[in-house]
């Protein structure tokens, strides 16, 4: 009870996949998750997922020059190497799984098209293959019986000499805390959407495990490299899949041009997303949009391949808009969508923390550098689950467990208790607005010097303010007034990194784009920003990037 | 208004009160039945052949309509089951190539199935076709006094999208307008929409009475009189078995269960002889003598 | 971002908390400043961001696929974070409640374990047979395709939610469950079709369906839960597992209406239980009483379709077909 060899915090698709290879190997494992492991965000990844498939003639490094050139190298090459070179084997095992993945005439796994690619190789199930590769793995979970803290919010990791031994989580049923020991924890509890408004992300994306490994004190790296999604719905940020534009949609400004002719004329649409993102920025900003937005246009696609391919596009855009995509093109916007940055980890899931280990969005090792491509954070959550795992288990065979440690139990138990005693403070919800408000003006698509350090005063403010924060709900008993609050300050400590990696890294790369520095500086900082907490200050450095054999270019499309 | 009358196989079967007062109303709502131009049709399949084989009871139900269409008549239906059954036939046979696919068979006897008349229940005729002000005006009698619980049948109010409820708003409410129309007031209550439990009743009996209990003993408690439904497959169940669900129940539930047809010959002066209002299982003679009719 | 409200809506919800009053629900009503725009979901936000944080839901993704947010708007489930408030409300009012056929955990956030053990006691994992290739298993695309109807699947609870059998059978395994079945069922690649068939046989499988389509129209995902039992059935009878009275009863349907073109009710029931079947004969035996004295029992030789032979021609042509 309560004690694991493996704990995976987050049930999304690395958590999952790290489980089951945990699982796999005999190792005692839990998976804890503060919504049931369908719900996780993974589920909204529609496009698909890359994977060179050798046997076919496709080449991984093929695969790999894409994905670093997309990161405006700085991904570390020898991390995009693995992930590329493990992508074939990870698809079909995925498949054997049972993912329904689309099929070519002679039954063969399918492809299309996807940004920054030089050739098909995304795998695909519809406009829904996050949720059919999510759908999969839990159900081989379900198949080994594994174990599921499911609504279970952790509030602290349990670190003992330096090392990671667990968590203390929340049973959000009963609103009891618990330490859990583990010998190894892995932390894969996705991005942090929701520090921006705007965002396609979820209410569920506030950044915890972030959070919780920067204050345990592992670095947070390249966290100023935001990734805007070029189509999202305008007004609630909702994802309108990059697999649109890979079937051959369009993108027109108000005067009914494919503008993506003059930024990305060899790649059009299907350039890497910060290309296009900033494209139709400039279109908008330039007066060429329309309420401030661009249009998707998809009718040339046609009904029938609208309906076979991108059939949850056809439903977002009828539900939430009433646009039949065969009829009407469809305005779209930048919107905040992923984070490249995150937990620093080695190429096998390893934090700064030993015993703390970390894979999926939450994680940086870094694969995507200053901007992913699209399908292939499907592919990192997968092959990286799978490797922290191994990881984890070889460390847990290393150490012993510790003994329960009753007084941070009572602490953290009143300090969660303070929080809900509180009252006539402000909400949280008027925290997490200006919070949204100031991080997507502060750090958007574009930014400067200035509107990063307004962003920075902002959050430092609400840090602040947070202290004097109240909830309304003073039960136990499935309270989410509580756990919001909590989230709160996992994102502002998110944010306020964020704020520090943007100020600091002083060119422009990737997603990070300072109208005040525009040019890309790869003699001073082909490198990666840390920020991290020592002694309770936040502290910044930089390290190199890891080059093998791709030399840092000029990235065209 | 002349249409194609469709019985179904109970209304000649175990309800043949619903075939005669069906008979005895359309006379004077001014609905000429014809009732030999579906002579040749057969049973809708009614969902359970469909579960053996889907596009069997769709070419079924497309030479039903087609014989109909052949005498350029459109189909009139007085069961919520046949009704539902060939408005989803007809929802698929809106795809050209499964039409043509059809077609291909039906062609063999010399039909053709185009849709062109879509098939009604006579309860949607009464309240789209011949409407409020004129159905009022032939009202004879008004049935003040009497709390009546709709009750629609599955099959006349599901999918919605099939019954083209987007398009014919009215056809949500219609047995709640038709019961004011006649003056009586509508006893709401939440099983209205609800199974009777009949596609179960020699499947899982126990099941199917729990059905009948919940919605007849609800309807009771709430204040009916009596419970009114379009289709007699439900009339069966509520019926024939509410005594072993009030049994089962362990109370009484006693609620007379009426056809729409019936209700309307009421309003319209008819005798309750005419329209065979005794011939129930659960007895009317309560009921009528609270509206001062006598049985 | 402070937002000039349209109208005021009034947001009726029942409530439930374990720690007050031993749990007894009671109906709170707020009064939300709306815009044109905005789902039930965005209203529900709204209250628990800036009225009352004490109100319990489930909320994720807000775009339709994570299926956190299913609950009853004015008495039917729906998804929340897709139904248009304009479209919902009557009179500016609007009735939430959390989904039914489950225990409610608190407020709008009920307990979907009895949902997930249904789920889990289906196999709902795909278990392929034979050698496992080195590459993909091959499967044509037309049934992958086929098969991300299903697969569009949320487990949102809102079919679970609305089953009339569920309402009086609560060891049925329900409509979610049930399609999931027929995912595995249907995918070439798995093996084990025809022990998942005689599963399904059993009590609490696919013959306790009512077709009642209620799982069809709340589902909003267009799953069309109902279909995929109709299928199993069909499969299973395909399969000559049908040695049960849902089975029985859909082939006696299906043979009257060969032979006569109208069916009998008398006949069939007696096709169904079995002519022999002397136990369950009499236990329908009062009901035949019943309906006799009031003068509903049906002919025993009753009317048949005028045209009987064309009937018959096309049971022959498409009988074996699907």
């Amino acid at each position: 009870m309560y004690e694991h060899d493996i704990l995976i915090v987050g049930a999304g698709l690395a958590g999952l996949r790290a489980a089951l290879e945990s699982i796999e190997a005999g190792k005692n494992t839990a998976i804890l998750s503060k919504v049931h492991p369908v719900r996780s965000h993974s589920c909204a990844a529609q496009g698909g997922i890359n994977a060179a498939l050798t046997d076919r003639g496709d080449d991984w490094e093929d695969h790999a020059l894409s994905t670093i050139k997309g990161s405006d190298y700085l991904a570390d090459q020898e991390a995009v190497e693995i992930m590329c070179r493990e992508a074939g084997e990870n698809l079909i095992e995925l498949e054997h799984m049972g993912v329904i993945f689309s099929r070519d005439e002679e039954g063969r796994l399918g492809t299309r098209r996807f940004g920054g690619q030089t050739v098909a190789r995304t795998f695909f199930v519809g406009a829904i293959t996050g949720s059919a590769m999510l759908h999969v793995l839990y159900e081989q979970t379900v198949k080994q019986n594994a174990q599921v803290y499911e609504e279970w919010f952790v509030t602290k990791l349990i670190i003992e000499d330096g090392e990671c031994r667990g968590v203390i989580a929340m049973d959000i049923h009963s609103g009891k805390l618990e330490i859990i020991k583990a010998k190894s924890v892995i932390l894969a509890t996705g991005g942090a959407g929701r520090i921006f408004e705007p965002s396609t992300n979820a209410l569920i994306c506030t950044g915890d495990g972030l959070a919780l490994a920067y204050n345990a004190g592992a670095s947070l790296m390249d966290m100023e490299m935001i990734q805007y999604h070029p189509t999202g719905l305008a007004g609630n940020g909702i994802l309108l899949s990059e697999g649109a534009r890979g079937e051959g949609a369009y993108l027109l400004n108000s005067n009914g041009e494919r503008f993506m002719e003059d930024y990305a004329p060899e790649y059009l649409e299907l350039a890497s997303r910060d290309v296009v993102s900033r494209a139709e920025q400039i279109e908008i900003n330039e007066g060429r949009g329309i309420d401030g937005c661009v249009l998707l246009d998809c009718r040339h696609l046609g009904k029938a391949k609208i309906e076979e391919r991108l059939g949850y596009l056809q439903e977002v855009a009828t539900e939430f808009r009433g646009i039949d995509l065969a009829e009407q093109p469809i305005p779209v916007k930048p919107t905040m969508h992923y984070i490249m940055g995150g937990i620093k980890t080695d190429f096998m899931g390893k934090t700064d923390v030993p015993g703390l280990f970390a894979a999926g969005e939450c994680a940086n090792v870094s694969v995507h550098g200053g901007n992913r491509l699209g399908a292939n954070s499907l592919l990192d959550t997968i092959v990286f689950g799978r490797r922290s795992a191994r990881a984890a288990i070889e460390h847990s065979s290393q150490v012993n467990s510790i003994s329960k440690n009753i007084d941070e139990l009572n602490n953290e138990t009143k300090r969660i208790q303070n929080i809900i005693n509180r009252s006539n403070g402000e909400r949280s919800a008027t925290l997490r607005n200006e919070m949204g408000e100031a991080m997507t003006s502060g750090i958007g698509v574009f930014r400067d010097t200035r509107s990063i350090e307004l962003a920075k005063q902002k959050v430092l403010s609400l840090i602040d303010r947070y202290e004097n924060t109240s909830i309304d709900n003073k039960g136990k008993i499935f309270n989410t007034d509580l756990i919001f609050n909590l989230e709160l300050k996992y994102m502002l400590d998110v944010a306020l990194t964020m704020c520090v990696g943007a100020e600091n890294r002083k060119e422009s790369r990737g997603a990070h784009y300072r109208t005040d520095i525009t040019e890309r500086d790869d003699k001073n900082w082909l490198k990666h920003t840390h920020v991290v907490k020592i002694d309770g200050e936040v502290q910044f450095y930089t390290s190199d990037v890891n080059i093998t054999k791709w030399a840092p270019e000029i990235r065209k499309y | 208004m002349k249409f194609a009358f469709f019985p179904g196989c109970v209304s000649r079967g175990a309800c043949p009160e619903l075939y005669t007062s069906t008979i005895k109303i359309s006379e004077i709502l001014g609905i000429e039945l014809d009732e030999k131009a579906l002579e040749s049709a057969s049973c809708t399949g009614a969902g359970v052949l469909q579960e053996k084989n889907q596009l069997l009871g769709d070419t079924l139900n497309a030479r039903n309509i087609a014989l109909a269409e052949k005498q350029n008549l459109p189909i009139l239906t007085i069961c919520s089951t046949c009704q539902g059954v060939m408005s989803q036939a007809e929802y698929r046979l809106e795809d050209e190539e499964y039409r043509a696919q059809i077609n291909e068979t039906l062609a063999e006897e010399g039909l053709k199935y185009t849709g062109k008349t879509p098939t009604r229940h006579i309860l949607w005729i009464i309240v789209e076709e011949i409407g409020e002000k004129k159905f009022k005006a032939l009202v004879k009698r008004q049935l003040e006094g009497l709390r009546l619980a709709p009750f629609y049948g599955c099959y006349l109010v599901r999918p919605s999208k099939a019954l083209k409820f987007y398009e014919k708003t009215e056809r949500e409410t219609c047995l709640e307008d038709l019961t004011e129309w006649v003056g009586a007031t509508v006893v709401d209550f939440p099983g209205k929409t609800a199974c009777c439990g009949f596609p179960i009743v020699t499947i899982n009996e126990k099941a199917s009475l729990k059905m009948v209990g919940n919605h007849t003993s609800t309807a009771k408690d709430l204040g009916a009189a009596a419970m009114v439904t379009p289709c007699p497959l439900c009339h069966l169940n509520l019926d024939q078995y509410q005594d072993r669900a009030a049994w089962m129940m362990k109370r009484e539930i006693d609620l007379p269960i009426i056809h729409v047809p019936q209700l309307v010959g009421l309003a319209l002066g008819l005798d309750p002889e005419e329209l065979k209002i005794n011939k129930h299982v659960i007895s009317t003679k309560k009921l009528l003598s609270e509206i001062s009719l006598q049985p | 971002m402070v937002q000039t409200a349209k109208k005021t809506i009034q947001i009726e919800i029942k409530r439930q908390d374990p720690e007050i009053n031993n749990g007894e629900s009671y109906n709170q009503v707020y009064y939300v400043g709306v815009e044109d725009w905005f789902t039930v979901l965005d209203a529900l936000i709204k209250i628990r961001e800036e009225i009352d944080g004490t109100l319990s839901l489930r909320c994720a993704c807000r775009a339709s696929i994570c299926g956190s947010c299913a609950m009853r708007v004015n008495g039917q489930a729906k998804l929340v974070c897709k139904t248009k408030l304009s479209v919902v409300e009557k009179n500016n009012k609007v009735l939430i409640e959390p989904v039914g056929n489950m225990p409610v955990i608190s407020d709008l956030a009920s307990d979907f374990k009895p949902f997930w053990d249904k789920f889990n006691a289906v196999d709902p994992y795909i278990k392929p047979e034979g050698e496992v290739p080195d590459g993909e298993y091959l499967a044509p695309n037309d049934d992958m395709v086929h098969l991300v109807g299903v697969m569009n699947c949320i487990m949102c609870g809102a079919c679970v939610s609305d089953c009339t059998v569920l309402e009086v059978k609560d060891n049925f395994l329900g409509p979610a469950a049930l399609a999931k079945s027929y995912r595995f069922i249907a995918d070439p690649r798995d093996g084990s079709q025809f022990e998942r068939l005689q599963d399904l046989e059993k009590d609490g499988g696919i013959w306790d369906c009512t077709r009642c389509m209620q799982c069809i129209e709340v589902c909003p995902k267009g799953v069309n839960p109902m279909e995929r039992i109709m299928s199993i059935r069909s499969k299973s009878m395909e399969n000559k597992i049908d040695n049960n009275y849902g089975a029985r009863h859909a082939k006696s349907f299906t043979d009257l209406i060969k032979s006569n073109g109208i069916v009998n009710e008398v006949l069939l029931l007696l096709k169904t239980k079995g002519l022999f079947n002397i136990i369950e004969l009499i236990k329908i035996l009062p009901i035949a009483i019943g309906a006799q004295l009031a003068g509903k029992r049906p002919p025993f030789f009753s009317h048949s379709s005028k045209n009987k032979d064309e009937i018959k021609k096309i049971f022959k042509k498409l009988e074996d077909k699907e």
